[in-house]
């Protein structure tokens, strides 16, 4: 059995073989220039210029620190439980890598074309939070233990606006292929049709990449770095290997549902080139926002987090499907539906935006100090004294 | 809600200015007008001899004692057929710049002007490997004023 890999006729595993090392290869070629591209972004965010010295214009630095990171001496704490420690980096890097299997980078230009391709991608990128809690457990620590269960946690509680917000946009589009759902963007992205899911899709990006605002697992000033407390060297830069991977693999993700990947405004005749440009601007984008997203919103806390996830996120999504549904079974004309579904779409947002609102907007009153308190506070203790 | 937006606001606007950042040791921020570093020793263009005697008055007031200063007879006065004023003249001086504070009363004893604290940013950039380099003997004293680079003290 012979397989097609750009044009060469190879053996099915060897072609098996060659896509997994294309994989790999681009992977930490990707991470390390989106490493260099958050440092580089965030520092103009803050009027400073980021790394310059290493190589021209500090392109190398990346480079630097995975040599460094690999050749640091990788720590395993004794109380630690071997098995579960040593393995919890595989289990979050190799599901990152899985996903990379179905996302469409150009026409014809991805590992493998699944019919349920959202829902292979969706069922593989939830299974890293094993890895993460193995990571909490295996430490044998407290901080991170804690972090672990905030990683849990949050995971579970976003995975499902996440999965919710695909699947809407799986039936308006009406296919779950990644490159179906591509290719019928060539007229007009989904984003405009389905403004909504964009948004619940963004913001639970956000929450699934541990990015701030809602990196309460790894943040530093409460549990000092979460589960990779213990972690160092090679292992912890698989963790973060894998946190870019998913940072890139979602962005493309976005870029491909909601901004209509390579298809959208140039169309298929354009050549491969231009399509690899257009998906590469818009998951940059999409990553842009990301990096804005993080210098300018601080941590929220685990309970706001939780709230905006159970009480808004979901249930808006849950009604966006239900919506599409009701929309979609009677199928009205073309022109009719796909304005009945941004009409609905668009006001699930404007919904979103006034909770949103409600919550943050008003300030709550503080409460008043009384007199009452006054009167209560003991007597100072040179009086009882005496 | 619009808090959010306004802050993105805020944000996306310093993402559009320029970096605040200097790379130092290639580009170096003008130096204040009175800004101090190190003393150095003044020449005399016009007899093309040190102004300084070697009258010792500066090494008296230092306070942290980081001069050494030898005098000899000005082999070019006119007493010996040269033209120069000074019947004396410096023969050895070594300032250790790793033990001056730059507190600027040798300066402000010294009574032939002959000597000032450089202004410069070479003035300031002085780092070496070994302590024993922050020793300037008489040349490298006057060398920089020789050369012209040190610009002119404004008054207090």
């Amino acid at each position: 059995m012979n397989h097609d890999l750009f044009g060469f006729e190879i053996n099915v595993w060897a072609d098996a073989a060659a896509r997994l090392g294309l994989i790999v290869s681009l992977m930490t070629v990707v991470v390390m220039g989106l490493i260099y591209g958050e440092r580089k972004v965030i520092a103009r965010f803050q009027q400073r210029l980021g790394p310059t010295r290493t190589g021209p214009a500090g392109l190398l630095q990346s480079v630097a620190d995975a040599l460094k990171l690999v050749a640091k001496e990788d720590v395993r704490p004794k109380s630690a439980d071997p098995w579960v420690f040593e393995l919890a980096p595989y289990f979050v890097f190799v599901p990152i890598f899985l996903m990379f299997v179905a996302v469409p980078f150009a026409f014809h230009w991805e590992i493998r074309v699944l019919e349920l391709g959202i829902f292979y991608v969706l069922a593989v990128s939830s299974v890293n939070i094993v890895g993460w809690v193995m990571a909490g457990w295996g430490s044998d620590n407290r901080y991170a233990m804690l972090g672990a269960l905030r990683a849990a946690a949050q995971a579970i509680s976003y995975e499902l606006p996440l999965v919710m917000s695909l699947i809407a946009v799986g039936m308006v589009a009406d296919s779950f292929n990644l490159t179906d759902i591509v290719r019928g963007q060539g007229q007009v992205p989904n984003i405009v049709w389905q403004p909504l899911p964009f948004f619940i899709f963004f913001v639970a990006m956000l929450a699934e990449l541990n990015r701030t605002p809602f990196d309460i697992p790894v943040g530093e000033s409460e549990v000092v770095g979460g589960p990779f407390v213990e972690y160092s060297g090679i292992r912890w830069s698989m963790f973060f290997l894998a946190e870019y991977a998913a940072l890139f693999i979602l962005a493309l993700l976005g870029a491909a549902i909601f901004l209509g990947g390579w298809a959208w405004p140039l169309g298929e005749e354009w050549g491969l080139p231009w399509q690899l440009a257009l998906t590469a601007i818009k998951a940059g984008a999409i990553i842009f926002a990301i990096f804005w997203v993080r210098v300018t919103l601080p941590r929220l806390r685990i309970d706001q987090l939780m709230a905006f996830s159970w009480k808004v996120l979901l249930p808006i999504s849950f009604v966006q499907v239900l919506a599409n549904g009701l929309v979609l079974v009677y199928e009205p004309p073309q022109h009719i539906a796909d304005i009945l579904l941004a009409a609905i779409s668009g006001a699930g947002l404007v919904l979103v935006v006034m909770i949103m609102n409600r919550s943050v907007g008003k300030p709550r009153p503080r409460p008043v100090l009384t007199n009452r308190a006054a009167a209560a506070t003991p007597p100072a203790r040179s009086e009882a004294a005496r | 809600m619009r808090g959010l937006l306004k802050s993105m606001g805020v944000t996306l606007s310093v993402f559009a200015r320029k970096p605040v950042t200097r790379q130092y040791p290639e580009t170096h921020r003008p130096l204040p007008e009175r800004d101090r570093a190190f003393p150095l020793l003044l020449w005399d263009e016009n007899l093309d001899e040190p102004f300084c005697t070697g009258c010792h008055a500066c090494e008296r007031a230092c306070p942290v004692e980081c001069m050494t200063v030898l005098m000899k007879d000005n082999p070019a006065h006119r007493s010996q057929g040269g033209t120069s004023t000074r019947r004396k003249i410096i023969d050895k001086f070594w300032i250790d710049y790793g033990r001056c504070m730059r507190c600027n009363i040798c300066v402000e004893v010294c009574n032939f002007d002959a000597i000032g604290m450089n202004n410069t940013w070479q003035g300031h950039e002085q780092s070496v490997y070994d302590r024993a380099d922050l020793i300037q003997d008489l040349p490298q004293l006057l060398a920089e004023h020789k050369a012209g680079d040190v610009k002119p003290w404004i008054a207090p």
